[in-house]
């Protein structure tokens, strides 16, 4: 089973923080700007436990990912709350495309998103990879998938 | 290149025209009025005049410039008044062609056609309008070549009635149906006319008490009721009225429709799932739906019938069947029955009456919090509802199953609804397992195989839910592996097909258009020797493919690819011909 890269680790932990900051920020000008009754430690506890809360997702979710590149097919386990563990066959593999956002070159970070032709073909895409193991990841799907002809993809 | 009907010009004007007559009319006119008498009146019949005669110099354009070709191999259609566009579509991709004609079309002898194909969410080619020979010959065109017949004048394939709507089944199909869009218009018109309307009508209604608040209530549910009900039948009737399924070779071509008429043909080996659905009345009385589902964009799904059947888009769903037939139907196109079903463990029971014990219990909790503040509600009137979620989680268990049969994954869900759904192998594309937290104290899971229809996006996929964790593991590996063997499985035979045309095909220039000439060379070879030597030889290769592809550095593959594909088919090949003697 191959794990993430851990530096994502790093990018969900700092969105959780940006998260957490960004409701408190708004829970403080509401206790200094509107005449609302909220009490002045509203906005430290609400920050506080998202904080708490959205680290130890991140952290979690970093435990739960992990990918496998089987003889057939991609093997995929993710999920805090709900474990999801998706079969990916290379015979249905349409495209393969690595990607990456600004967050993620900021982390040097890269994504590798599979697409099938299936309703939820796009859930399928890997993140926290380096831009080489992601470009190396897309060939490497991509040949297994000429090689499994595909030749019905539907 | 053909053009479209030239009576679509005529058409097309008045369709366009109708509404910006009338609205440049009504403008004119009462601005006209404003400038007083003749001249007001003149320039607005100079002004409709105009108009029409654009949009029919417009419609005359763009009738000249649409052009359609049926080629060997692609569907060309060129048009464009001011941008051009060509666009060919691939016989091979085109899923579904469709016919509509609705009742001033048919006076015309018109028809529209539309083209679907699995990409995208619109239709990809839609000729408005040919006429209905036209149409038809289009639909029998496009089938044809399709199956890469070359001879025009080929005998048609045998045409097949699988199913055909009686009135009985229209009447029941209606009486079922509900539709609540006309009763939604009709109830906001009312409120706005009704104090107009009563302020002229001197009725004694009772304004005041409680009385009179119920038998309100009560009068207004009855008519949305019976209105909707009304309108449900009438969309039913409409939209069904002479619901007919056939099989024509390798389609299956439906028609409906009272009104407007519609005609379409579905490529079988298109369809990708089949869900019968029912609800207990329809169990009760042997009645069942089936639902067919293709990768197409949903045709005709906003103009379709009821609400919730044209979300479904599935146009040659059979709305209304006995039992035995949806099933007969079933086999026919699957060649599927409905299997013994595998339930989820019995301590799962346990938890769907929970579940509904503790929805029971969020409602009495809700209506103790209104209770205290505005006080006189029977909170606790819910609780006697508790016996009928025990019952209901029992049922709900009882009617949940999966089942794997030789060709297809089955799953059950729902009692209210109860959806059947049967997957071929085939047509599989992901397999997902989840396990919600809740699901986690049960040490249960969910397997979903996902496959490409459109019906999915709405309807869900095919679930086998709360199943054990190790039989969920186990199920979606198998189902992985099922899926392979069966696309091989499919691969072989289309191989064979091919090899046997071959065969017996008349002159050896039928061989050139043979897509893999090495492979089809050494599988003649195979044919013409009968004996078995070759197989030591093609183990070994076949042992040395399987290596290959075991090895996790793939960086030779992308040389062998190509040739050892080859192989692996000769010696699939190889070895089922050893098997089979």
């Amino acid at each position: 089973m191959n794990r993430l890269h851990p530096r994502i680790r790093l990018l969900w932990v700092a969105r959780a923080v940006v998260f957490a900051l960004l409701v408190g920020g708004v829970a403080a000008a509401g206790v200094l700007f509107t005449p609302l009754p909220i009490p002045t430690f509203a906005p430290v506890v609400i920050s506080f436990v998202l904080l708490v809360g959205g680290v130890g997702y991140a952290l979690l979710r970093y435990r739960a990912w992990g990918y496998e590149v089987r003889d057939d097919s991609l093997y995929l386990q993710r999920g805090v709350l709900t474990k999801v563990y998706t079969v990916v066959p290379y015979v249905r593999v349409q495209h393969v495309d690595s990607a990456r956002g600004p967050l993620e070159r900021l982390a040097g970070l890269a994504s590798t998103i599979v697409y099938t032709a299936g309703s939820r073909g796009a859930d399928v895409s890997i993140p926290g990879l380096t831009p080489e193991g992601a470009e190396d990841l897309q060939d490497r799907l991509k040949r297994l998938a000429i090689r499994a002809e595909g030749d019905d993809a539907v | 290149m053909t053009h479209l009907s030239p009576l679509s010009v005529p058409y097309r004007a008045a369709q366009r025209s109708i509404s910006i007559v009338f609205a440049l009319a009504f403008l004119a006119f009462s601005g006209g009025a404003a400038f007083g008498g003749f001249l007001g009146g003149l320039g607005a019949v100079a002004l409709v005049g105009f108009a029409v005669l654009t949009i029919a110099g417009y419609e005359f354009a763009y009738y000249q410039r649409f052009e359609y070709e049926l080629t060997s191999d692609t569907l060309d259609i060129r048009s464009g008044v001011f941008s051009r566009r060509n666009r060919e579509i691939p016989y091979r991709r085109i899923q579904n062609v469709d016919i509509s004609r609705n009742v001033a079309q048919r006076l015309f002898g018109l028809a529209a056609v539309d083209l679907e194909t699995a990409g995208g969410g619109g239709t990809e080619g839609s000729l408005r309008f040919v006429t209905y020979e036209e149409a038809l010959r289009i639909q029998k065109e496009v089938a044809r070549l399709k199956r890469g017949d070359t001879a025009p004048d080929a005998p048609e394939p045998d045409r097949d009635v699988l199913f055909e709507l009686t009135p009985r089944e229209l009447a029941i199909v209606g009486a079922l149906s509900f539709d609540l869009r006309l009763p939604g218009i009709v109830f906001l018109f009312a409120t706005s006319v009704f104090p107009i309307a009563a302020s002229f009508v001197d009725v004694p209604i009772p304004t005041r008490g409680i009385a009179a608040g119920v038998v309100g209530a009560a009068t207004i549910a009855f008519l949305i009721a019976a209105a909707s009900w009304a309108a449900g039948f009438a969309s039913s009737v409409v939209n069904y009225y002479g619901f007919k399924l056939t099989r024509v070779g390798d389609e299956l071509q439906y028609e409906r429709g009272l009104i407007q008429h519609y005609t379409g043909s579905i490529p079988v080996d298109k369809l990708q799932t089949l869900t019968i659905e029912d609800n207990p009345l329809k169990r009760r009385f042997g009645y069942a739906t089936l639902l067919v589902e293709t990768a197409g964009y949903a045709p005709g799904a906003d103009n379709g019938a009821s609400a919730s059947r044209s979300r479904r888009g599935s146009e040659a769903a059979i709305p209304l069947a006995t039992r035995d037939r949806v099933q007969a139907l079933v086999e026919e196109l699957e060649g599927v029955t409905e299997p013994t079903f595998e339930r989820p463990p019995t301590r799962i029971r346990r938890r769907y009456v929970v579940r509904y014990l503790l929805a029971i219990g969020a409602i009495v909790l809700g209506l103790y919090g209104a209770n205290t503040i505005f006080g006189g509600i029977p909170w606790y009137t819910p609780m006697i509802l508790a016996p009928v979620a025990a019952v209901a989680g029992v049922y709900q268990w009882r009617h949940r199953g999966r089942a794997l049969t030789e060709n297809h994954f089955v799953t059950r869900n729902g009692f209210w609804k109860r959806e059947i759904r049967f997957v071929p192998y085939y047509r599989i594309q992901t397999t997902i397992e989840t396990r919600t937290i809740f699901q986690r104290r049960w040490r249960v899971s969910t397997v979903t195989a996902d496959t490409a229809g459109s019906l999915s996006i709405v309807g869900g996929d095919a679930a086998a839910v709360d199943i054990e964790v190790a039989a969920a593991a186990d199920l979606r590996d198998e189902l992985d592996d099922r899926l392979r063997d069966a696309l091989a499985a499919r691969r072989e035979e289309r191989r064979r097909a091919r090899q046997a045309s071959l065969g017996v095909g008349p002159t050896d220039d039928s061989h050139t258009q043979a897509d893999a000439p090495d492979t089809d060379g050494l599988s003649s070879d195979d044919q013409t020797d009968p004996f078995v030597y070759r197989t030591p030889k093609s183990r070994t290769e076949q042992q040395e493919s399987v290596n290959d592809r075991q090895a996790d550095d793939v960086t030779v593959a992308d040389d062998d690819a190509g040739p050892d594909a080859g192989d692996d088919e000769s010696n699939d090949d190889a070895e089922n011909e050893t098997d089979s003697r």
